[in-house]
């Protein structure tokens, strides 16, 4: 297992190269316009100066020299446009606490209520009336069908007009946490219950289970010892990577209630031009992916101790 | 060598017994009068064979259509796309991009839905209802498009990148490396190349999109990859296309029907989420993610809200319709559920 | 069920702690001004920049050499009095003594001296602070560019290696951005006592302009024109303009908290020069990228004090008598023109039959039936649905840009007839006719209808792309699609201008030109040789290249003439109607109008030709209610009386 760890974390890297190399090449194709507050009134003189300053004249390789230099260093470079002459570690280090503050509690709070409702819904179907389910289902299909963008608002609009909450999020008020958490945890609470309430139904069909119930073992019990552990594997693999991708914030929400996390941030650096900023993030943030893949991978080998990810005899 | 065949002869001949034994037990329910009576030895009836006339695909079907929620949505599904392609051609419909003017020579904009505009009007005096259908047309079509290579690219990937341990590696960094080039740059890219358009977000979506259907595939086999009758199968030296297409893929069945039935509206919300971002289809080709988007904007009066709610409705009982008869579909999709 | 009833008592905890935090909470009010604002500056460093968001921050916090009054008339600031010599080309400044420079807590660090404007010239004009804000200088300070090329020379000089130049001589080359080797041009040694901007004493200072130029007080409020204490400069090196503490302060305000994506708030400047006419305590400016979705429903709330109405909500909030009598518009500005142009070097893709279009472009009476087609009242009111005609504007150069004594620049001979009373270049019968001839001439030429059109608009301007829609529908009607077919098509929203009007990839356009200076000259730079707007210099048809050769030596005989005001300025506006007779663009509209509801008076503030000054909130009081539509037009005619 531990070869196995190492190996990935090996290839890993080589994979970091490619996604930074790839990403440099993508960036000079961005046009050149992005540069500039004003590029009607510039000359070539000026548009020189700037790609000059930028870095941007230099050959690919001899960019890519200078971002792993500063790499080593522990620097991520400074910010071009987006704060301009600001180092990214001072803008990155200011909100990443913030979006992983309110990622956490409502990923703690959607993995609970999530699961809870999985469980609960995954139970009510063997039941008469299938109330658990039925119920369950409603918000899942809500959720799935109302698009992000509009439910985020609606809560807010709701919140904030019938309830008075404050529309934004203010630090000194904690009441004014309470709607950006609901709106975060709501789509993952119904996604782990969506694919619990999948799994266990599957799982509750097997046969063992009803050995098990043939047994005599106590209805309870078989749902807990059995048919959650198994249905728990494949959800297991994306919590490791859950929990580190919040510190990549949400978009919708934290613009909506003017949380300065993380969130939008990439997408603001893209459109605004602004390379080191972009291949500081893209680099954070493919770390943070592919640690997650890995963690959810040997994640689901714990829990499920019929998995194997190292080479074994008669495998393919 | 023998031996083998001594067993399977015997085991043979257990279920001839077997059968015979069968056959006698529904005479006995026939007629009560030759109870217990000893049967003659027909030829013909030890000739014949387990046959059922199960077919899972039929038996799937069954399953399927005993759930009547599922089916009022198959319905309602099957008349909002037919609807989509219709409506243009019904009479009395009006142009998409055609703006509406009133006596005074000024636009009919935001006129609350009434016996001429359906649907109302939005800010410069275009007609929703027709602007509506034309963007569940491109949504739809953008779905379709992004769901098929999804499957497609993504299923085939996922199966490899799970059970061939030997491409493990390989499938595992292309996922790493295409995961993490920004969807946002590529999408400015694409546009930047190839102008903003259908094509182009179609092209954008697909790049990416498949990323997510292998994973999860990948994952499904990984647990499921050594199980004993795939071990089993592998010491028999089943080759691997076989072990993919008869051992892994059927039981991944109800997982994947449900996936994908999710594919197509997360395909619209992908295209409203790139809408909201600022890179998505431009407001002279409607489609749901732009309306969605404009009508975001009018949400703080209370009068304009129609222009949010319709086309959230529309796109609401597509992403409904999709889910309910998905999740049907895998429901009935698994054997177990056929016994009953 | 246990796990359920652990959840529910965790939440009844958090909601119980939430409501507690809530009940500690009290805001105070004093003269604060709360607004939102949507897209954070990149940095506070104004010399460096010309982008509205900072300018918009920095014209609060660091006074000019002048300021306006809000009639639009210049008044000393921190020059107390000045004075060009006979032919406009050097002025002198006689500064205000006693104005100090502070830092971001108020204490005073230094006095304001001749100097600062010199340190600013100096850094602006070193290509190595790449500062967007060269290129006035560059127009217009005598000696900057020499330093600038110089700099940029010495700075581009590492990069370079020894090649040749076309000739086969020796010299310097780089490797542009497109791989190919391009003669880096030796720039001649220059310095910084080069530059005309130089301090006499404490308090005088001189600018040596590039010629004579008469309306060089009307360039003073940019940033490039605004004074840094030099010591501090060097002090923070690469770090200036990073946050507030890295930045001093002289104007009216001071800006205490800088929290980016957060909030900034500005602080009534203690040590200010002028206090009596600073009014408002405390602007607090709140981050919120969605401020467009929610501002409205927060004023009405009460949490904020202003907020901007966007066209597609305006005509549904009118409607409503709550939101109705707080809704006014902004005050109409004239710094920015809009016109369609059609373009003469079309380099679009052969669908859209280029070679065509060529022809057709080249024919007047083409042009004229396009120009007498397009009605613009319905085109505008995709921007103002509530008054589309408010800033309706007949002539390139917008009326009210340009007065000389009295008398507007667009009432000279020539744009007199565009801008008199009811004048419309709506025609649709003169249209028609013009269109039998073109189709005449055309098909004589070759040429094959419908001719196909392609307009292009940037999608991330939704009120573009509504317009684009009214016009294509609109000019199809009145001329027939068997005549013109326009084809409406989004550019790309990142790199528009490079992608579609710099590189002639459109037809026929809506195209826009910001003044850089109070004279009708700035208004002919888009049509001068060399521009990247409409490309009539290309033009190989004999018919338009006599037009423009004509058009060029009328412009060339007006910028001649440097000090009778009179005789220029109908010089000029002989030259601009000479476009407009030949039907080379269609004047649209003038600086968009935006609605809003907002506490301040939208007619205290500062008003000039640039929008700069008007982001001052010097001058202006807190209201206890915005204005409807009806105080607004009342105020607005009392302020016009004022004005003219």
């Amino acid at each position: 297992m531990a070869k196995y760890i190492l190996k990935r974390v090996l290839r890993a890297s080589v994979t970091l190269f490619i996604i930074i190399t790839i990403l440099f090449s993508l960036l000079r194709l961005m046009p050149i316009e992005g540069y500039f507050d004003n590029f009607d009134k510039v000359s070539s003189t000026e548009i020189q100066v700037k790609l000059n300053s930028l870095g941007l004249n230099d050959p690919l390789p001899k960019q890519l020299g200078r971002f792993y230099n500063q790499l080593l260093h522990g620097d991520l470079g400074t910010s071009n446009i987006y704060r301009r002459g600001v180092s990214i570690n001072t803008i990155i280090a200011e909100k990443i606490p913030i979006s992983v503050k309110f990622g956490l509690i409502s990923f703690a709070l959607s993995l609970v209520m999530g699961l809870a409702l999985g469980i609960w819904m995954a139970y009510s179907t063997r039941t008469r009336f299938k109330i658990g389910d039925r119920l369950g289902t409603v918000l899942i299909v809500v959720v799935q069908a109302v698009p992000a963008a509009v439910y985020h608002i609606v809560i807010q609009f709701v919140g904030s007009q019938y309830a008075g909450i404050p529309m934004l999020f203010d630090e000194a008020r904690p009441i004014s946490y309470l709607l950006p958490i609901l709106s975060l945890s709501i789509g993952n609470t119904a996604y782990y219950a969506m694919w619990l309430r999948r799994y266990m139904v599957d799982e509750a069909n097997k046969d063992y289970v009803l050995l098990a119930r043939a047994k005599g073992v106590p209805s309870g019990a078989i749902s807990r010892r059995h048919i959650f552990r198994n249905a728990m594997v494949p959800l297991v693999q994306y919590i490791p990577g859950s929990i580190l991708s919040t510190l990549m914030g949400s978009l919708y929400v934290e613009s909506l209630y003017s949380i300065p996390g993380m969130g939008g941030l990439l997408v603001t650096a893209i459109k605004r031009q602004d390379n080191t900023l972009v291949q500081a993030l893209v680099l954070i943030y493919a770390v943070v992916s592919i640690l997650g893949l890995l963690f959810g991978d040997i994640m689901m080998a714990v829990v499920d101790p019929r998995i194997s990810l190292a080479k074994k005899e008669g495998s393919r | 060598m023998s031996f083998f065949k001594k067993s399977a002869d015997m085991l043979g001949d257990k279920l001839n017994e077997k059968l015979a034994q069968d056959l006698d037990e529904s005479a006995v329910l026939n007629d009560e009068a030759l109870a217990f009576s000893f049967a003659e030895f027909h030829p013909e009836a030890a000739e014949r064979g387990g046959y059922s006339n199960y077919s899972y695909w039929r038996a799937t079907l069954r399953a399927f259509f005993r759930n009547k929620t599922a089916v009022f949505f198959l319905c309602l599904m099957a008349v909002t796309l037919l609807f989509t392609f219709v409506q243009p051609l019904l009479p009395g419909q009006k142009d998409p991009l055609e703006v509406h003017y009133g006596e005074w020579g000024l636009p009919l904009n935001n006129v609350p839905p009434n016996g001429e505009f359906w649907f109302g009007t939005n800010s410069i005096g275009q007609d929703l209802w027709s602007r509506i259908w034309a963007g569940t047309r491109t949504s739809l079509f953008i779905g379709f498009s992004v769901a098929v290579v999804e499957a497609v690219l993504g299923i085939l990937a996922g199966v490899l990148w799970g059970y061939v341990r030997k491409l493990d590696f390989f499938f595992t960094e292309l996922y790493n490396v295409l995961d993490n080039i920004p969807q946002t740059l590529l999408l400015i890219l694409i546009s930047y190349i190839m102008r903003p358009g259908v094509s182009t977000i179609i092209f954008a979506l697909s790049l990416t999109g498949w990323l997510g259907m292998a994973r999860f595939i990948r994952n499904q086999i990984i647990i499921i990859r050594d199980r004993d009758y795939n071990l089993a199968s592998r010491c028999l030296g089943v080759p691997t296309r076989r072990v993919i297409f008869r051992n892994l893929l059927p039981y991944l069945v109800s997982v994947i029907t449900m996936r994908m039935a999710l594919a197509i509206p997360g395909a619209i919300g992908s295209e409203v989420f790139v809408t909201y971002i600022g890179i998505g289809l431009p407001v002279s080709i409607p489609s749901l993610g732009n309306l969605i988007q404009t009508g975001r904007s009018l949400m703080q009066m209370a009068v304009l809200r129609y222009q949010l709610i319709f086309p959230v409705a529309v796109l609401a009982v597509i992403t409904i319709s999709f889910y309910i008869i998905g999740n049907s579909f895998a429901d009935a999709a698994d054997p177990k559920n056929h016994v009953n | 069920m246990r796990i359920c009833n652990r959840v529910l008592s965790l939440l009844l905890c958090l909601a119980m702690v939430l409501s507690l935090g809530c009940a500690a909470y009290a805001d105070g009010e004093g003269s604060v001004y709360r607004t939102l604002y949507s897209s954070e500056v990149d940095t506070l460093n104004y010399l460096e920049t010309t982008q509205a968001v900072t300018t918009s921050l920095t014209f609060n916090l660091i006074d000019c050499l002048v300021e306006y009054d809000c009639y639009g008339n210049v008044e000393p600031a921190l020059a107390e009095s000045w004075e060009p010599n006979e032919d406009a080309s050097v002025w002198t400044f006689q500064l205000r003594q006693g104005v100090k420079w502070v830092d971001k807590d108020g204490s005073e660090v230094a006095d304001v001296t001749a100097n600062d404007w010199v340190a600013a010239a100096h850094y602006i004009c070193d290509a190595a602070n790449d500062s967007s804000c060269y290129s006035v200088l560059r127009d217009n300070i005598a000696g900057a560019s020499a330093y600038y090329d110089y700099t940029a020379y010495q700075l581009a000089l590492p990069n370079a290696k020894d090649g040749t130049d076309e000739e086969g001589n020796p010299a310097k080359v780089i490797v542009n951005e497109d791989g190919e080797e391009e003669v880096l041009v030796e720039a001649p040694e220059a310095s910084l006592d080069d530059i005309g901007v130089k301090a006499l004493d404490d308090y005088t200072l001189e600018f040596t302009l590039t010629g004579s130029k008469a309306y060089f007080v009307s360039l003073l409020s940019h940033g490039a024109f605004m004074p840094v204490y030099e010591p501090f400069l060097e002090e923070c090196g690469d770090q200036f303009g990073t946050s507030n503490e890295y930045l001093l302060y002289n104007g009216a305000y001071i800006l205490s908290s800088f929290k980016p994506q957060q909030e900034h708030v500005l602080t009534k400047n203690a040590a200010y020069w002028e206090p009596e006419c600073v009014y408002i305590d405390e602007v607090r400016e709140t981050y919120n990228a969605e401020a467009s979705s929610i501002a409205a429903t927060m004023y009405m709330n009460g949490e904020l004090d202003a907020a901007t109405v966007s066209s597609d909500l305006l005509t549904a909030m009118m409607a409503d008598p709550e939101t109705a009598d707080q809704i006014h518009s902004s005050r109409p500005s004239t710094s920015y023109a809009y016109w369609y142009l059609f373009n003469f070097d079309a380099n679009f893709d052969e669908d859209y039959e280029p070679e065509n279009w060529t022809l057709a472009v080249n024919n007047e009476n083409f042009r004229q039936s396009i120009v007498h087609a397009f009605q613009r009242i319905p085109a505008l009111a995709a921007h103002d649905p509530l008054n589309p005609t408010a800033t309706l504007s007949n002539t390139i150069t917008p009326s009210n840009f340009a007065m000389n004594e009295g008398k507007d620049y667009t009432s000279y001979e020539g744009l007199a007839a565009y801008t008199a009373e009811g004048f419309d270049y709506y025609d649709p019968d003169l249209a028609v006719e013009y269109k039998d001839k073109a189709v005449e001439e055309l098909t004589a030429a070759g040429a094959t209808f419908p001719v196909k059109v392609l307009m292009c608009y940037n999608p991330s301007s939704s009120n573009m792309a509504n317009e684009c829609q009214v016009v294509e529908q609109q000019i199809e009607n009145v001329l027939g699609t068997d005549y013109i077919d326009i084809i409406v098509e989004a550019g790309p929203s990142d790199g528009f201008l490079a992608a579609v009007r710099r590189s002639g990839n459109y037809a026929f356009m809506n195209c826009n030109w910001g003044a850089d200076y109070a004279d009708p000259e700035t208004w002919t730079d888009p049509f001068v040789p060399d521009s990247s707007y409409s490309f009539i210099y290309t033009s190989t048809d004999p018919e338009t290249k006599a037009l423009y050769d004509e058009y060029c030596a009328l412009v060339d005989e007006a910028k001649a003439i440097t000090t009778d005001i009179d005789a220029r300025y109908a010089a000029f506006a002989k030259a601009e109607a000479f476009l407009l007779d030949h039907a080379f663009a269609v004047p649209l509209h003038t600086n968009e109008i935006s609605y809003s509801m907002s506490k301040l008076n939208v007619f205290e503030g500062q008003y000039a030709m640039v929008d700069t000054v008007t982001y001052r909130y010097k001058d202006q009081h807190l209201m206890d209610k915005s204005m409807s539509i009806d105080e607004y037009n009342a105020a607005y005619e009392e302020w016009a009386a004022h004005a003219n």
